[in-house]
């Protein structure tokens, strides 16, 4: 179709605040960042060139211990969101009396304050006070107290535990509603057939929600790579540096220590890896849903 | 007279009365103050102070411990400073080097009212940087019932490291109950509890002409000797805070902590006998040692009003209203004189904190404080944990600190 200049014009015009508005808040910040990885800029007034200095000097500073340990939580963190979100919601979705209740009930974890549920948990990991350690010395599975926080391996699983359980309300939401989508005619066609419960999980409702579940889990793959309040609230990257996560690492850096030339350096690196993230969901939706991502 | 005129009289009083348009020439002094309110004592002096300083008004901001520094220093950074704000001493240095903050000249006189070392605390580079306007020193509290529990006198506190090592250890055999609270967690105040250890062995940190000398056989001692209690700690220190060892001890379930005066206040209820005596001391110590830990009043650069600030940081922190100021919030008093003796005869448990002030230590000022503070947690966790030996740890430790100085 052809469309006369004033019509492009006018196109273009009201196009416009919608670019000015990401050009400010996206653009701007974007490439400032970028140009400040390549100085040395703290709190001194002036602020000079460095080059490839800031990037050099990450590297130099176990940066790929770092990275390495981000994956490892990020990639924990999602399996387990998106099997016990896809176990959930298949639950959810059975015709069971209650069924309404068992649907708010897994509401909690969304709806309460994210620092207030961190805080619950910090609590509970607690040695000497709290529910976790507790509960274990009652039932005699513990001889002492246990400070989940207090060892890199227990905090490191804490806080996958904590993510976890915030994440997976939105999860099963999400899930559920895909699960709901699915034609009930296959599955009456499948019992008719004498297909079992299992099987037909396996042949219908997976198969059916794989879209959903890769779109999902590159979503989460993107929100839990950047996850910075429950480390922080928890553990703020300890003990001794093993639940320190890219995030955790640019905001002590940028933040913490005022060098605003490194943290950009790091901010850049995370930016580089969710670009990749990113590129594979909209690659993904592109295959999946080709009018979508158009 | 007209009713009329009664009324224009009248409004035109009004409006020249006015809080807001009879003060639309001053000059504002922004000042930022730590905590989730302003004192009230703070802010009883405000008028005085804009009384006898006709022109200038001053405009109060509180903002919680978490932001406050940060708030404060991104502030002058990005150029739009405030006129003072209430800073940790350790940050002076860091704020002096790059330019974001102003000398506060002190004279003779004014430095000889302060405790020894008080000056330190914001001295770097010969010159003073900030008013000193909250001090904290640290003593060591026992249980009492647990001490007679493990065979121990529950009257006569650890002297020394040697004595408080084996009381620790005592008390874990005996009862089962940990003997000392240990803080290792990812926090600043596990450095400050190592820096307990390092002042009552006469260890120092970075002397004053620069030179990292935190590599010394005090210092050595003084770790070894933290990990040495460690076995008798609570389990999993690297998961504590100082304020979460405390919470520990008053549940009566730790036989020793190194804590605040704040301790004391909150122990007054508890169903445990208590007493608090001077931090025990290592093989090296010269006498009585503590942490000194100040805030201050800093003045920012560039907002034209930085005499006059200075002058309000002064007057808040002056010999008549400090007192007054360290009373209401608990302090441990800044300047010695006949309150801290009153203080002292009033309630005796003051004296340990009064006294370890002798051969204390500032926390020591670099230009990275952060870089500092990491480094030294870095090493504590890495001892506590088992990870690292000390030697290694503090070696590891002290070349580290040459980037951050």
């Amino acid at each position: 179709m052809n469309h006369s200049p004033s019509a492009r014009a006018f196109a273009y015009l009201l196009l416009a605040p919608a670019v000015l508005y990401v050009l400010f808040i996206v653009a701007y910040p974007l490439v400032d960042t970028v140009i400040l990885s390549f100085t040395d800029a703290a709190l001194k007034p002036e602020t000079n060139w460095v080059g490839w200095k800031n990037y050099q000097k990450i590297f130099k500073a176990n940066f790929d211990d770092v990275i390495l340990r981000t994956f490892i939580w990020t990639f924990c963190s999602v399996a387990l969101k998106m099997t016990i979100g896809v176990l959930g919601a298949v639950l959810l979705n059975a015709a069971v009396p209650g069924q309404t209740l068992f649907r708010i009930l897994i509401m909690p974890p969304w709806i309460i304050p994210m620092a207030i549920g961190i805080f619950m948990w910090g609590w509970m990991y607690n040695g000497q006070f709290g529910m976790i350690s507790g509960l274990l010395q009652n039932f005699g599975l513990s001889d002492g107290p246990i400070a989940f926080l207090g060892y890199g391996k227990t905090a490191f699983w804490a806080t996958i535990v904590t993510d976890v359980w915030i994440g997976v309300p939105f999860v099963t939401l999400y899930m559920l509603a895909t699960i709901q989508t699915i034609p009930k005619d296959l599955y009456e066609a499948a019992w008719t057939d004498g297909a079992g419960r299992f099987y037909r999980f396996r042949r219908i409702t997976l198969p059916m929600i794989v879209p959903s579940l890769l779109t999902m889990s590159m979503l989460s793959l993107i929100f839990t790579f950047n996850s910075f309040d429950i480390i922080w609230i928890l553990t703020r990257g300890g003990p001794s540096g093993q639940t320190t996560t890219m995030i955790i690492d640019t905001y002590k850096s940028g933040i913490g220590s005022y060098k605003y030339g490194e943290g950009s350096a790091r901010a850049v690196m995370i930016c580089l890896f969710l670009s990749v993230f990113c590129l594979a969901y909209y690659r993904l939706i592109s295959r999946l849903n080709p009018v979508e991502a158009r | 007279m007209k009713p009329t005129t009664i009324l224009k009289a009248g409004t035109a009083l009004a409006v020249l009365t006015m809080p807001g348009l009879a003060s639309a020439e001053d000059q504002a002094i922004t000042f930022i103050s730590c905590g989730d309110r302003v004192s009230a004592v703070h802010e009883a002096l405000f008028p005085k102070w804009e009384e006898a300083n006709p022109g200038y008004k001053i405009e109060v901001e509180a903002v919680g411990w978490d932001q406050c520094q940060e708030k404060a220093t991104t502030l002058a950074a990005a150029g739009t400073p405030v006129g003072l704000a209430y800073m940790g001493s350790r940050v002076l240095k860091q704020l002096a080097q790059n330019d974001l903050i102003v000398p506060i000249p002190m004279s003779a006189d004014e430095q000889a009212t302060y405790f020894p070392f008080v000056v330190s605390t914001v001295t770097t580079d010969g010159q003073q940087w900030g008013v000193p306007v909250a001090f904290s020193t640290k003593s060591l509290y026992w249980n009492k019932d647990l001490f007679a529990a493990a065979g121990l006198d529950p009257e006569k506190p650890p002297a020394t490291w040697e004595e408080e090592i084996a009381a620790a250890k005592a008390i874990k055999e005996k009862t089962g109950t940990a003997g000392f609270g240990v803080v290792a967690k990812t926090f600043d105040n596990t450095m400050h509890q190592f820096l307990h250890w390092v002042y009552t062995n006469n260890g120092t940190v970075i002397d004053a002409d620069g030179n990292i000398t935190f590599n010394s056989p005090e210092n050595l001692e003084a770790l070894t000797a933290l990990r040495d209690i460690t076995a008798y700690a609570e389990e999993g220190p690297t998961a504590y805070e100082q304020n979460e060892v405390r919470a520990i001890f008053l549940d009566g379930k730790l036989g020793m902590i190194h804590a605040s005066v704040g301790a004391k206040n909150l122990l007054k209820d508890a169903p445990f006998n208590w007493g608090v005596a001077p931090l025990p001391l290592g093989p090296h110590a010269q006498g009585p040692g503590t942490l000194l830990i100040t805030d201050s009043l800093a003045v920012f650069k560039g907002t034209g009003v930085e005499d006059k600030a200075i002058d309000f940081a002064k007057f808040l922190a002056s010999t008549e209203n400090q007192p007054v100021y360290e009373a209401a919030e608990g302090l441990t008093p800044l300047r010695p004189g006949p309150a801290v003796d009153k203080l002292v005869a009033d309630d005796p448990n003051w004296k340990p904190f009064i006294d370890g002030i002798s051969f204390g230590g500032p926390e020591p000022l670099f230009l990275d404080y952060k870089g500092l503070q990491d480094t030294m947690i870095t090493m504590v966790q890495s001892v506590v944990t088992g990870a690292a030996e000390p030697a290694a740890a503090l070696e590891q430790a002290a070349a580290a600190l040459e980037e951050f100085k």
